[in-house]
């Protein structure tokens, strides 16, 4: 079985009169097309974890792999393409940028990937919108959205470009229980028809026990790692 | 490029009141630099024509004792073809002589003119504030400042009386203003023939006087060495504007050093206007730019948006502050007059000029915009996702 992301003995240290050790030896391999949660409380070290893993920040000692690559050796520029291509982002605070409408926010990625907008694509994203319950609100500038619309173009905005991996901060944070289950099973549903691997931060329990395996992050370490079989 | 633009035009649009202010203040900069110019070039070209626009600029004359020149007409040919700048030509002969008014006398020079010539350089005809100019021989035409003094009128007869104590009587058939007092109190013009006559030169002249293009005026000393070299003659000097004006030529490079600096400065504080505003809006799209490279932005795009910004506000600006110079430069010369109703100041309006203050302003906006380009490239999208 191959993997799409290999931790190996990722440390990661942040200040340098002032140390503070964030992530402690962590080792973490997931296999491709997998379905992954990791919980644990605030500031134990998630989303940390998660930007490493999403090659936005770099660990102090260790190895990340994505699809067999070793991302330290990598350029800038290739890493900026890694995260156009195999990565496609949902943060916590959905990051949306305001002075786009939902519809070009979703089209960005592909944009930056140097796409021309053609209406295949357009339609493409708007399919994408509709599945998350946003075809009303497509031509609204991102700021005239609630957040649980912001999350869901987020949500649309990262799987545009057919990433391998998904990685997602909080996805259903900020959003009713509800859409928060309508969401998870969105996600779900990409999972298991483009076999995109999935690697989420929550602090709800029912989502988290529906993933395929179960990561807990204490103080940086691994606390516990399950998964279903 | 296509999406550093796109992003940098909706950067833009997006806090509009902003980017006016920007464009604004680019304007009204841009607008002082070129009035300051127009203006400056104005008042150089004004004084240049009122200073030697209606005098000789190359003038030649003999070595020689008696100071007389017989083949000015070949020398007139070959001046004409040693260089075509030269656009009026006259042969002169001076020579001064007291006119003696009923008992009261003054010392005038005389100037022997081929008229028609030398009207190209004096325009004497557009300085006769009455009557004609001469034409018959023992003709003559006075400044305005001695038909005062001395109560003449047209058709008075007063002698003139030479050196050689020889006293001839000319009629007065006009008075010119050439709005210089020294000329006008002095000059006694008659036809070249009545003053070879009068001092009994033969066909011969004292000096060979001309005018080049206007554009040409300030190679008049290049213009003069050409026309030495042409002439082959150690007989012969010429002599040029420039080196008899120093102080007036001082005079016109000290101001322009100083409308030069007055606009260096102006598109230095523009810049630095820029440069902070645009730092100002890294600050403000920092989170943006940290998103753009989250999802896989590159760093030459990101510092692409700016420097585009940069360049739409410096085209924007540069027109804006265009169009505000010029209507500033009309307003100047519409409200600002003499008394006659000519304007104080003619400005000089040189496309040229303008195109350039255009494209400085451009490139000034681009240079500054290099700052904030570079904070955009170095921006690390970690410090925005982790701090929110």
């Amino acid at each position: 079985m191959s993997y799409i992301i290999e931790l190996d003995n990722v440390n990661k240290i942040y200040g340098t009169d002032v140390r503070t050790q964030v992530l402690t030896d962590v080792s973490l391999h997931f296999k491709k097309g997998s379905f992954s949660s990791i919980i644990g409380q605030s500031g134990s070290g998630k989303s940390t974890l998660l930007n490493i893993m999403g090659t936005l920040d770099t660990p102090t000692s260790g190895t990340v792999l994505l699809d067999g690559m070793d991302t330290s050796k990598m350029s800038r520029n290739k890493l900026a393409e890694i995260r156009n291509q195999t990565i496609g982002f949902v943060f916590q605070f959905h990051y949306l940028l305001p002075e786009f409408t939902a519809l070009e926010n979703v089209l960005m990625p592909y944009r930056i990937g140097g796409g021309k907008i053609t209406r295949e694509i357009t339609e493409k994203a708007k399919e994408y919108m509709s599945l998350v319950g946003l075809e009303k609100v497509m031509n609204n500038n991102a700021t005239k959205m609630s957040g649980g619309q912001q999350q869901r173009t987020a949500i649309a905005r990262a799987i545009l470009n057919n990433p391998a991996l998904i990685l997602a901060d909080e996805p259903t944070g900020n959003l009713d229980s509800d859409s928060t289950e309508t969401i998870y099973k969105l996600l779900r549903d990409i999972n298991e028809k483009m076999e995109t691997t999935f690697i989420i931060i929550t602090h709800d329990r029912n989502i988290a026990e529906k993933t395929d395996r179960i990561i807990e992050i204490a103080d940086g370490k691994i606390n516990m790692d399950i998964s279903r079989t | 490029m296509r999406l550093a633009f796109g992003i940098a035009t909706r950067f833009l649009k997006s806090n509009i009141s902003q980017t006016l202010i920007i464009l604004l203040g680019i304007g009204i900069g841009i607008s002082v630099q070129i009035f300051i110019g127009s203006l400056i070039q104005g008042l150089q070209k004004s004084l240049v024509d009122t200073t030697i626009g209606s005098s000789s600029q190359i003038t030649i004359t003999s070595k020689a004792e008696d100071k007389l020149m017989y083949d000015y007409s070949d020398l007139m040919t070959s001046v004409q073809e040693a260089d075509s700048s030269v656009k009026a030509i006259s042969p002169v002969y001076d020579n001064s002589v007291l006119m003696d008014d009923n008992g009261k006398t003054q010392s005038l020079l005389v100037r022997g003119f081929d008229l028609s010539l030398a009207d190209e350089i004096y325009h004497i005809s557009e300085a006769l504030s009455e009557g004609r100019m001469p034409e018959k021989p023992w003709e003559i035409i006075l400044g305005q400042s001695l038909s005062d003094e001395y109560g003449l009128a047209i058709g008075d007869k007063v002698s003139i009386i030479t050196p050689d104590k020889k006293t001839q009587e000319c009629e007065i058939t006009g008075f010119f203003d050439l709005k210089v007092a020294q000329i006008n109190d002095s000059w006694c013009i008659m036809p070249l023939s009545s003053a070879q006559e009068l001092f009994g030169a033969g066909d011969a002249v004292t000096s060979i006087e001309m005018q080049v293009n206007r554009a040409d005026v300030f190679s008049a000393d290049q213009i003069a060495d050409k026309i030495l070299a042409q002439i082959n003659s150690a007989d012969y000097e010429v002599t040029n504007w420039k080196g008899q004006n120093e102080q007036l030529l001082s005079g016109l490079s000290g101001q322009s050093i100083s409308s030069l600096m007055i606009q260096v400065f102006v598109m230095l504080s523009v810049v630095l206007g820029i440069a902070s505003v645009l730092a100002i809006t890294v600050m403000q799209k920092s989170k943006q730019i940290g998103i753009l490279k989250a999802m896989g932005i590159k760093n030459r795009t990101a510092s692409l948006i700016f420097l585009f910004e940069g360049l739409i506000l410096g085209i924007f600006g540069a027109i804006a502050g265009i169009i505000l110079g010029l209507s500033l430069s009309a307003a100047f010369t519409t409200f600002a007059r003499n008394a006659d109703g000519t304007p104080i100041v003619s400005l000089y309006i040189d496309a040229k000029f303008i195109a350039l203050s255009g494209g400085i302003a451009i490139l000034a906006c681009l240079f500054a915009s290099l700052i904030p380009a570079r904070k955009s490239s170095r921006l690390n999208p970690i410090d925005i996702i982790r701090n929110n």
